[in-house]
């Protein structure tokens, strides 16, 4: 009777905190933006939004308000920049907060939102089936779809076989593939936390080369002139020659690199995991300048004009001069763009479109926040708490 | 901002021990939550001990006390200051417990950051890894294969066939009901022997939805501090048996502050010379001044006896 008695007790506390916990979940991962003609696309946690750029007004979500799904299915969270490719959407499921991840690729109707197919990536458990956290690149005909498994696949949607993609290969690494990868000149370059960076055939598959840092490589590398510009945790950031992975110099920084670097022709910019912003020449490494942010610095730097644009986890847009000239200790006066936290973690990369600042934010609603360059004021928030948007036919 | 000193002087150092621990064990994760926790509790152990030591005193002061609230139920002032007298402090048990719970919280935060289960977190692990100790990067994302078939980093104990949250259950109950402080009150003590039902329910419940790593720093939690209650017994033994004694003589005369030259004297801690390192076998959990009532008039009627001569 005292067992039976403090059994149903201990169960009640326990479902009431857990009810306690409702709401939206925390996010896990990095939320993506991209922009293609007058719309933007969102996947940010528990949905796939696209909105309009002039007036931020959702056009749809995936999943639609009310949508539901059949028993024991769920549909999210989702991570990482979508990808238009045809007629569809194309946003990977990530992991949630309690280590379980949506191992899907989504494809969504560009038009209405609505799921067209959903492909899941092969195994029996959790170990073999992980989470898509930076989204999914492509080469005009192949999907390439980075997950936690370690796997990268190739993917063929073309004539989907019973309404799914087929896989065309496998490159398989030893450890979480947590960056989109890039693709260039018939290859496809994928960084994998196993300290490795991977080049192989975009069309076959096999392997070209491979370059090993000390540590792990979470930064998706960026590509110019045939050098390859990739961040590490080794305490380096690298360029190499992307013909057969050579080193071709690399510069010491302070923290773990998780940045995809922006490049124009002189200089590569990037931030660290501990709030430093460094602007590197292109050539031989050498350091432009430095500057110290606050917080961490995940976000890909924008340049427009003569700005650098850099977001970080303190919740500021900081503003450094894209010629930036060093002080004696290297570092170069940089600005906020407002004075005014957002009180909000940046992480996802921010964009620039017809004179706007258009910027991801983390955790909690708006979703996106919009700005005008020019005078710096704030244009509208992109809003998606209430239903706007139809449910997909 | 609280939050950030807390993470400058509790989170971080103890994240990076775990990293450090984790490199230096063979890349064992397991090993490192174990030995961490196990280093943990050795250096909390003056303050276990004094907690423990508080709870024996207010236990053994429990009929004193009684007598006292009784004797002055309509005057609460008074009440407080024959209590003060006899040295009764409700908190001073509390202390060492308010010191600790922080840096449990701390370890628990430590092991989630360094597990890393997503993006998110490991981008927030690249803030507090020490640069200035050497290589520590390079054990980043840490091994979270255990017995090759479990993932400390997944949620699903299905897997597993729920052999973590079975041993959470079976070690918190343990650890629950071996650490129990005694009580004289009735009422406590059935709250306490709920609370040992229904605790390791709570907190099995819970392990079902974290990752098996956080469910393995539980159990090495549990199990370290089971065995820690009985390296420690014998000591803790010998106090409750002194503080027993002293509470047996006191509570013939709990309120005479007037009168009795015992009374309103504050219950000193035993003298470590005078304590007798003796395993006794079973705990008496209640103490020889109360238990059931028995001990307790057998405790007066002694002392009746000796005042009587």
């Amino acid at each position: 009777m005292k067992f039976a008695k403090s059994l149903s007790i201990g169960l009640l506390f326990a479902v009431s905190l857990t009810a306690c916990a409702g709401g939206e979940p925390p996010p896990s991962s990095f939320p993506g933006m991209a922009i293609d003609g007058q719309a933007g696309y969102l996947a940010n946690n528990t949905h796939v939004y696209k909105f309009d750029l002039a007036t931020g007004a959702e056009r749809w979500r995936y999943p639609a308000l009310g949508q539901t799904f059949e028993s024991g299915q769920t549909h999210g969270p989702f991570a990482g920049e979508p990808l238009r490719f045809q007629k569809w959407v194309i946003v990977g499921g990530a992991i949630a907060q309690n280590g379980v991840s949506d191992s899907h690729i989504y494809a969504l109707d560009d038009a209405t939102g609505a799921l067209a197919w959903r492909w899941a990536v092969p195994g029996t458990n959790e170990t073999e089936r992980r989470d898509f956290a930076d989204g999914v690149a492509t080469d005009g005909k192949l999907l390439f779809a980075a997950n936690g498994n370690g796997i990268l696949y190739a993917l063929d949607p073309a004539g989907l076989d019973g309404g799914q993609p087929k896989i065309v290969w496998e490159l398989k690494t030893k450890n979480k593939l947590w960056s989109r990868p890039l693709v260039a000149e018939g290859r496809v370059y994928q960084s994998s936390l196993d300290h490795t960076l991977y080049a192989v055939d975009a069309a076959s598959g096999k392997p070209v080369w491979t370059f090993s840092a000390s540590a792990s490589i979470a930064s998706a590398p960026v590509i110019q002139n045939g050098v390859l510009f990739v961040g590490t945790f080794d305490g380096n950031f690298y360029a190499l020659d992307a013909a057969n992975g050579a080193v071709k110099w690399k510069s010491p920084v302070d923290a773990w690199i998780w940045t995809r670097a922006t490049v124009t022709a002189d200089t590569v910019y990037f931030g660290d995991t501990k709030g430093r912003f460094y602007a590197l020449n292109t050539a031989d490494g050498s350091r432009r300048y430095i500057a110290n942010l606050g917080g961490t610095i995940h976000a890909t730097p924008l340049i427009d004009d003569d700005s650098v644009y850099v977001v970080s986890t303190d919740g500021f847009i900081y503003v450094l001069p894209k010629n930036g000239k060093p002080d004696a200790n290297g570092l170069v006066t940089l600005q906020r763009f407002s004075d005014t936290t957002l009180n909000r973690r940046l992480i996802a990369s921010p964009a620039i479109v017809n004179g706007q600042l258009l910027l991801p934010l983390f955790d909690g609603d708006p979703k996106v926040t919009a700005f005008k360059l020019a005078d710096r004021s704030k244009l509208f928030d992109v809003t998606m708490a209430t239903a706007t948007a139809p449910a997909p036919k | 901002m609280i939050g950030d000193i807390f993470n400058l002087l509790v989170v971080n150092p103890m994240t990076n021990l775990l990293l450090l621990l984790y490199g230096l064990l063979g890349q064992s994760f397991v090993l490192a939550i174990v030995v961490l926790t196990l280093l943990i509790r050795l250096v909390t152990l003056p303050l276990t001990f004094k907690q423990q030591t508080s709870a024996a005193k207010m236990a053994a002061m429990q009929p004193r006390i009684k007598a006292i609230q009784e004797q002055y139920k309509s005057d609460p002032a008074k009440q407080q200051a024959e209590l003060r007298k006899i040295g009764f402090s409700p908190l001073s048990g509390c202390l060492p417990l308010v010191i600790q719970f922080p840096i449990l919280i701390g370890l628990y935060q430590a092991i989630v950051r360094t597990l890393s289960l997503t993006p998110l977190s490991l981008l927030e692990l690249g803030r507090y890894v020490y640069g200035f100790v050497p290589n520590l990067a390079q054990l980043i994302p840490i091994n979270g294969s255990f017995l090759g078939f479990m993932d400390l980093g997944s949620a699903n104990h299905a897997t597993s066939f729920y052999v973590i949250p079975i041993l959470v259950v079976l070690t918190t109950w343990a650890s629950s009901k071996f650490m129990q402080a005694p009580t004289t009150d009735p009422t406590m003590a059935q709250t306490n022997q709920m609370m040992t039902m229904t605790m390791p329910l709570m907190i099995g419940f819970f392990s079902l939805s974290t990752p098996i790593g956080l469910g393995i720093y539980w159990i090495a939690s549990n199990v370290i501090g089971v065995l820690q209650y009985f390296a420690t017994k014998p000591r803790m033994d010998a106090i409750k048996a002194q503080y027993a004694a002293e509470g047996a003589t006191a509570a013939l005369n709990p309120v005479s502050s007037t009168a009795s030259a015992g009374a309103g004297k504050p219950m000193a801690a035993p003298p470590r010379s005078k304590v007798k390192v003796k395993s006794t076998g079973r705990v008496n959990r209640s103490n020889p001044v109360n238990s059931k009532g028995g001990d307790s008039s057998a405790g007066k009627d002694k002392g009746k006896d000796k005042l009587s001569k």
